[in-house]
């Protein structure tokens, strides 16, 4: 891609973006909207700006339970997803139990959690692994069974056995799906370990600054901790991406941009 | 949130009493803050609510913040405002404090803990010298389940359920803010500064506050009866008798000797300990202009 190209492919979202930064800007302070139903982007700016070491403390807390839970859950999605190959009376039984663990809801798990784990960032790790779990199960066992007949016969005539299938064509051709869940994942880890902060936390952390702000009617300090989300959550999922494009150079989708 | 019903026994009460007295009539719709941590501050400003029970310090912060909420009456007199420690921690002055786990609550009740703690000289962001602060939601776990050393209560409700959870008061060590001295008002009852120009909209004001103080007498004078009352109008279920009672008994208390009237040496006291709580941010740094009126009260007592 040349690098006009790419430059043009970046122009139209920054313009549109501006241009409704524009308008919140000018609409706030035209209609004299109160502060603390929306203050303007400027003052949000200056927030940030002013509160960088409380944002990156506050950062630096809630990254761990994102981290530490998208890594378990999503190893635990996809170790379940080879045990349900294997055996068809897993994916009979485990299945529906992954689809009843993803349906409960955050705001009864993170309480439990809290008391579980503690008031740390364990509980809101062990919240997002909960929440991590089921989109990686099932698109892993989806990835599994899409190797052609064609493939799966010809590493039959090579005499290879059930692990090296799955080893050599079985996974590799499965990582579309995988990478689906890892993408889906970042966002479920980020709301997941924001939420559950507001249940039960040390004095830091995104989702701890965000309720108590709130309750101060600090809405510029609510924002600016929205920005650090929203910014955390974009790179999160571009770094993922970026991954899913070195180990699934071979997909279709990415041979229709080339052209 | 911390009240729960026994908080709008007054309300209740007069649901059974002011009934009698028709010239009274004062129609009711009671909401309740939906989710975790709404504060009332954030219900009166969106327009949720017409008047909020609210405590002071939060108010007034919320006040200089732009929220141009007033005080219109001030049921307790008195604050319940606690912290429960375990006495197997060891903690026996409030300087035993330092470096200890505490519970403390949010969404505007955290203000008389951080005036306590930067009278005693403690940082409360987890430096070392200070004390480790975390968020307590309203209930009593962190102290049964261990991960703090102390947690907020209130005299009437949080420090009943730790008892009833099995702690005998020889196992627990209280400091009242009042005995500490960093004691501020309480449940207070605010409206916002626009609509009190509306003189139907005071009137109506004063209706509700005679109509309260009114149930608030009465559920001093017949505790049980009132007790009764509320459990009769909780569409929950969740309440029992027991811990009703005990809750009447201690805000009956904190509302004794008051009329609905905001006491202005209370109310100076209030603001004085606010404005010296010190460090970079203290809870307010000017003194509140306007941020309480008399014109209800006057109104309600006159009737």
């Amino acid at each position: 891609m040349t690098r006009s190209g790419r430059l043009g492919e970046f122009l139209p979202p920054l313009a549109f973006g501006l241009a409704v930064l524009a308008i919140w800007e000018a609409g706030v302070r035209l209609l004299h909207v109160p502060a603390i139903i929306l203050p303007p982007p400027s003052a949000i700016a200056t927030r940030f700006a002013t509160s960088m070491p409380t944002l990156a403390a506050d950062f630096r807390q809630t990254i761990q339970g994102v981290l530490a839970g998208y890594v378990m859950g999503s190893l635990a999605g996809f170790m379940a997803a080879i045990l349900v190959d294997r055996s068809q009376f897993l994916q009979r039984g485990l299945l529906p139990i992954g689809n009843l663990v993803s349906a409960l809801p955050i705001v009864g798990i993170a309480p439990i959690m809290v008391m579980w784990f503690g008031f740390d960032w364990p509980s809101k790790a062990a919240v997002v692994v909960v929440m991590t779990f089921f989109p990686m199960l099932v698109n892993t066992v989806a990835g599994l069974s899409v190797a052609g007949a064609m493939e799966r016969d010809l590493m039959k005539t090579y005499g290879a056995s059930d692990w090296q299938t799955l080893l050599a064509l079985r996974l590799p051709v499965a990582m579309p799906f995988v990478f689906n869940a890892l993408k889906i994942n970042t966002t479920l880890a980020m709301i997941g370990a924001i939420v559950a902060e507001f249940f039960g936390t040390p004095i830091v952390g995104m989702g701890f600054r965000i309720s108590t702000e709130v309750g101060r009617l600090q809405i510029d300090m609510v924002w600016a901790t929205i920005v650090v989300a929203a910014l955390t959550g974009s790179l999160f999922y571009a770094l993922v991406a970026g991954v899913e494009r070195r180990v699934t150079f071979w997909h279709a989708s990415y041979r229709a941009k080339e052209a | 949130m911390k009240t729960s019903l026994v908080a709008l026994a007054g309300a209740a009460a007069l649901l059974a009493v002011g009934s009698a007295h028709a010239a009274d009539t004062v129609t009711l719709q009671l909401k309740w803050p939906g989710g975790p941590d709404i504060a009332p501050e954030q219900v009166l400003v969106g327009g949720g609510a017409d008047v909020v029970v609210d405590w002071m310090p939060a108010a007034l912060a919320a006040r200089e913040k732009g929220a141009e909420m007033v005080n219109i009456a001030q049921p307790f007199k008195r604050s319940g405002l606690e912290l429960t420690c375990r006495a197997d921690t060891g903690i026996r002055t409030p300087q035993d404090l330092k470096g200890r786990t505490l519970g403390v609550w949010f969404a505007g009740n955290e203000y008389p803990f951080l005036n306590w703690m930067a009278k005693l000289g403690f940082k409360t962001d987890g430096s070392p010298g200070g004390v480790k602060v975390i968020k307590q939601n309203f209930n009593v776990d962190p102290l049964i389940q261990k991960q703090a050393d102390c947690i907020s209560t209130m005299t009437y409700n949080e420090y009943w359920q730790v008892i009833d959870a099995g702690y005998k008061p020889d196992q627990l060590v209280v400091f009242n803010y009042t005995d500490q001295g960093v004691s501020t008002l309480e449940d207070g009852l605010y409206a916002m500064e626009d609509k009190l120009k509306d003189p139907a909209f005071v009137d109506k004001m004063a209706r509700f506050v005679k109509a309260s103080m009114k149930g608030w007498d009465y559920a001093r004078a017949h505790p049980d009866e009132a007790v009764k009352i509320v459990l009769d109008n909780d569409s929950t279920g969740a309440q029992t008798e027991h811990h009703q009672t005990q809750m009447m008994a201690e805000i009956n208390k904190l509302t004794e000797g008051s009329d609905g009237r905001l006491d202005p040496a209370s109310y100076q006291q209030t603001v004085k300990a606010l404005l010296s709580s010190g460090g970079a941010d203290p809870v307010i740094s000017k003194e509140p202009t306007g941020a309480f009126t008399t014109a209800v009260t006057d109104k309600a007592l006159a009737k």
